[in-house]
């Protein structure tokens, strides 16, 4: 074995990310390492890339044990990591952003630019990126080529191992088949890689072996060509079915209606209808558009094509007081960047959406944020003592409630709620569930963004599955099943020639 | 629960949140020692009245600064418009339409500042820097360098707006100070828009999703200070009865600037007290007044004034990501 993480065990704080997880490639392997989010993937990856040290474990490289070492002696045996986030740098040159930090010098400090040239016109050569000047500013570049610049950092000095996670995200289908023939010369030359990837078809493609993790824990490795991708899902998500509960529902009455709406090239032709008091979910993985469908529909990111229609006239974006004006409001995804105002008290976090939509009445009128304030107590269970206090002073689960109150208060007939429950802890998310579902109840039409299955169970009426930017499959809520929306959303049926 | 009052924390609140009542007393308690009569009426009217001309703009740069932004431009501002208000007083001896002038011109400087800032996407500091230079060269080629001066005629009167008395000895200068901060605060702590102000400064997108139009907003706090600058060159030419197009109001800006950060507001924006720059702004006349009293070479006050500001803005240290 070339690589070898053995029973490595990694706790934060009481935590433990990882439980007596082994992994191993061989030289010149790919090994395909799958799990759904949060299953573990990257701390196992950061603890080979050096970031982290296990608290138990070994990890071994050609028969040397590098446990415990840091990036830059990782780095050193050759490990390399290609990140999913590009770390390019418009304003450097091309060859000054393969060589940040590691520039090559001659005497006295100074940085030799020619050896730095030369060697990177060896290594754009590798990536088939052999008609790119070292000395163009990475500005120019578009963006799969910035994703090659990424991997061809990687090849700068002997790597032995390079980490790809997820690289193809934002490539197309054409650079995605340059990529694969990229790894399969590193390959030949002997070089391992550890793919990690949630798109099913790229995984069967590339990779010889498979590694799937599940909440920390190694589930089962092996050929890929031994297994098939109802398999594979079925090891992500792990055995468990849980009885769907009934949800009733309701009337055939269409409140809002995208047709072919798109928006460059985050997502293309999508087209629904949202019924009265119906919780619509989207769902997906990484790269699959969903965030930016939800801003285009709420008006934040400019559709480039298709109509949507508010109980039939159609909608006009020309600004977010508008959309909210006409009756849509957005929680939004992202709490710290998008949701909570952190120097505001309580209250005024409470009231500021409707402050925006409201016209008139010049002065805050403190007795109506005191009642909402107290409606948010009792109706969201709000845990909260002063309603002056700073909102940092609550829990993320109380900010989040927060936040949704300062929506709900606004009895929009449209509701988004996108990623309503990111970075909340488990009783907040019930209640933020046990929310949306009354809402509905009261007729209100609700469409909800998420990537977590018990989400899905616990709201959705009806289900949209997105993969590429693209509605790859609507599910019924009897339908709902958490390995066949894996399936679906990691581009099953829409391979090509099927 | 048990409530300890004295806690680190709390400890920590104080000291970032009162600091400016700190500094304030200890500057108070020199004035005393250097001048034992520093707390009769008389001479806190008198430093109020002092302070008085950049008081009322350091009210509107609050403003600003809570927003995130920056506004370099108001000395040349009070420069130019007190220049033209001079102007027009003179040609047609009304003192109303003089004052009407001076704010409406202002309120127009203002908003080029705002437009520059939150329409065309400015920097507000390279904004504001460009405007200082321009509004500052406009008036200094339209009265040639020199100074303007109140005709004779209506010296007299006009001179009453900065130098009149009510009530036999309150300061009308003392009145606007305190109406700007009062109007100031209620706009700021008891508004929809003073809600906005702060919104805008602490988390601009959050701000925009909730459906806030910042640019508007912006918009209207650069108008604002203008305005006060408007009212401030009224009061400098009232006092002054004649300005110097080249260095009238010159330095305002870093004075403001100063008193809003002696009095608390941190220069990251989304938080701040008019209280603090109130108190900021009898802190920076202060200074001047005790380094008279001790007899210290006015060459110094600038010195002193640097150390005071450091020291003041070091002492209130950020603790919101302690």
């Amino acid at each position: 074995m070339f690589l070898e993480m053995k029973n490595i065990t990694k706790c934060f704080d009481a935590t433990k990310a990882l439980d007596d997880v082994s992994f191993s490639c061989e030289k010149g392997e790919i090994c395909g390492l799958l799990g759904e989010n949060g299953a573990g993937k990257s701390t196992l990856m950061n603890i080979l890339g050096g970031v982290f040290s296990p608290t138990e474990g070994k990890v071994i490289i050609a028969g040397e044990d590098i446990t415990g070492s840091d990036e830059r002696k990782a780095s050193g045996a050759g490990i390399r990591f290609v990140h999913q986030e590009l770390n390019i740098i418009n304003d450097l040159r091309v060859y000054e952003n393969l060589f940040l930090g590691e520039e090559l010098v001659r005497g006295f400090g100074f940085t030799d630019k020619k050896a730095m040239r030369e060697k990177t016109r060896q290594v754009l050569e590798k990536v088939n990126l052999g008609d790119v000047d070292p000395d163009l500013y990475a500005r120019e570049l578009d963006t799969s080529h910035k994703q090659l610049l990424e991997i061809a950092r990687a090849l700068l000095f002997d790597a032995r191992i390079i980490i790809l996670d997820e690289p193809t995200t934002a490539l197309s289908e054409e650079e995605i088949k340059n990529l694969f023939g990229i790894m399969r010369n590193l390959k030949a030359d002997g070089v391992s890689m550890i793919y990690i990837s949630h798109k099913m078809a790229e995984l069967f493609e590339i990779c010889d072996t498979y590694t799937v993790l599940r909440d920390g824990k190694f589930i089962a490795s092996g050929q890929m060509q031994d297994v098939d991708e109802k398999q594979i899902t079925t090891m992500l998500t792990g055995r468990t079915v849980k009885k769907i509960e009934e949800k009733e529902n309701h009337s055939k009455e269409v409140i809002f209606r995208a047709e072919n709406i798109s928006c460059g090239k985050y997502f293309r032709n999508v087209s629904f209808e949202l019924r009265k008091g119906e919780v619509l979910v989207f769902t997906g993985l990484q790269g699959d558009g969903r965030g930016e469908l939800a801003e285009a529909l709420f008006g934040i990111r400019k559709m480039t094509g298709g109509k949507t229609f508010l109980e039939g006239r159609e909608m006009k974006y020309t600004s977010i007081k508008t959309v909210m004006r006409s009756g849509i409001g957005m929680i939004p995804r992202n709490r710290k960047e998008r949701g909570i105002i952190k120097d505001l008290n309580i209250l005024d976090n409470l009231s500021v959406a409707g402050y925006a939509r409201d016209k008139g009445g010049f002065f805050v009128d403190r007795k109506k944020q005191i009642r909402s304030f107290e409606e948010c107590k009792t109706k969201l269970n709000l845990k909260a003592g002063n309603p002056k206090d700073a909102i940092t002073s609550l829990s993320g689960g109380n900010q989040q409630k927060v936040v949704i109150k300062r929506w709900i208060s606004l009895k929009s007939r449209v509701y988004i709620f996108d990623n309503p429950t990111q970075g909340v802890d488990v009783g907040a998310k019930f209640e933020i569930y046990k929310l949306i579902n009354e809402l509905a109840k009261e007729g209100i039409s609700i469409i909800v963004f998420t990537s977590e299955y018990p989400e899905i169970q616990q709201v959705g009426d009806r289900l949209i599955i997105m993969y590429d930017g693209e509605v790859n499959r609507v599910m019924k809520r009897e339908e709902f099943d958490e390995n066949q929306i894996m399936y679906y959303a990691t581009g099953g049926d829409r391979r090509k020639g099927s | 629960m048990n409530k300890k009052i004295i806690t680190r924390q709390n400890i920590r609140k104080i000291q970032s949140e009162y600091s400016y009542l700190v500094s304030f007393i200890i500057l108070v308690l020199i004035a005393l020692y250097f001048n034992h009569s520093f707390l009769s009426y008389s001479s806190i009217i008198t430093l109020i009245s002092n302070a008085t001309i950049t008081g009322v703009i350091a009210c509107g740069m609050t403003l600003v600064i809570i927003a995130g932004m920056i506004d370099l431009s108001v000395g040349s501002i009070v420069a130019l418009t007190a220049g033209l208000g001079i102007l027009v007083l003179n040609k047609t001896g009304s003192i109303a339409l003089c004052i009407l002038f001076c704010l409406g011109m202002g309120l127009v400087l203002g908003l080029l500042n705002g437009v520059l800032t939150a329409y065309a996407g400015m920097a507000a500091f390279i904004a504001t820097l460009a405007t200082q230079c321009a509004y500052r060269s406009v008036i200094t080629q339209i009265g040639q360098g020199g100074p303007f001066s109140v005709d004779r005629g209506i010296l007299k009167s006009f001179s009453k707006i900065a130098t009149g008395k009510l009530f036999g000895s309150l300061p009308v200068l003392v009145i606007f100070l305190i109406a700007a901060a009062v109007i100031t605060w209620v706009l700021l702590t008891k508004t929809k828009f003073g809600c906005y102000v702060f919104a805008t400064g602490s988390n601009e997108h959050a701000a925009i999703l909730s459906g806030i139009d910042v640019r508007k907003v912006k918009l209207a706090i650069m108008g604002y200070v203008g305005l006060l600058c408007g009212l401030s060159s009224v009061l400098l030419a009232s006092r002054m009865s004649s300005v110097t197009a080249s260095n009238a109001g010159s330095g305002y800006e870093l004075d403001c600037i100063a008193a809003v950060a002696i009095g608390g507001t941190p220069m990251s924006g989304g938080r701040g007290k008019i209280i603090g720059t109130f108190l900021g702004a009898l802190m920076m006349q202060m200074i001047s007044t005790i380094l008279i009293a001790a007899k210290i070479d006015p060459f110094l006050t600038g010195l002193v004034k640097g150390i005071i500001i450091i020291v003041a803005v070091i002492f209130q240290k950020d603790t919101r990501n302690g």
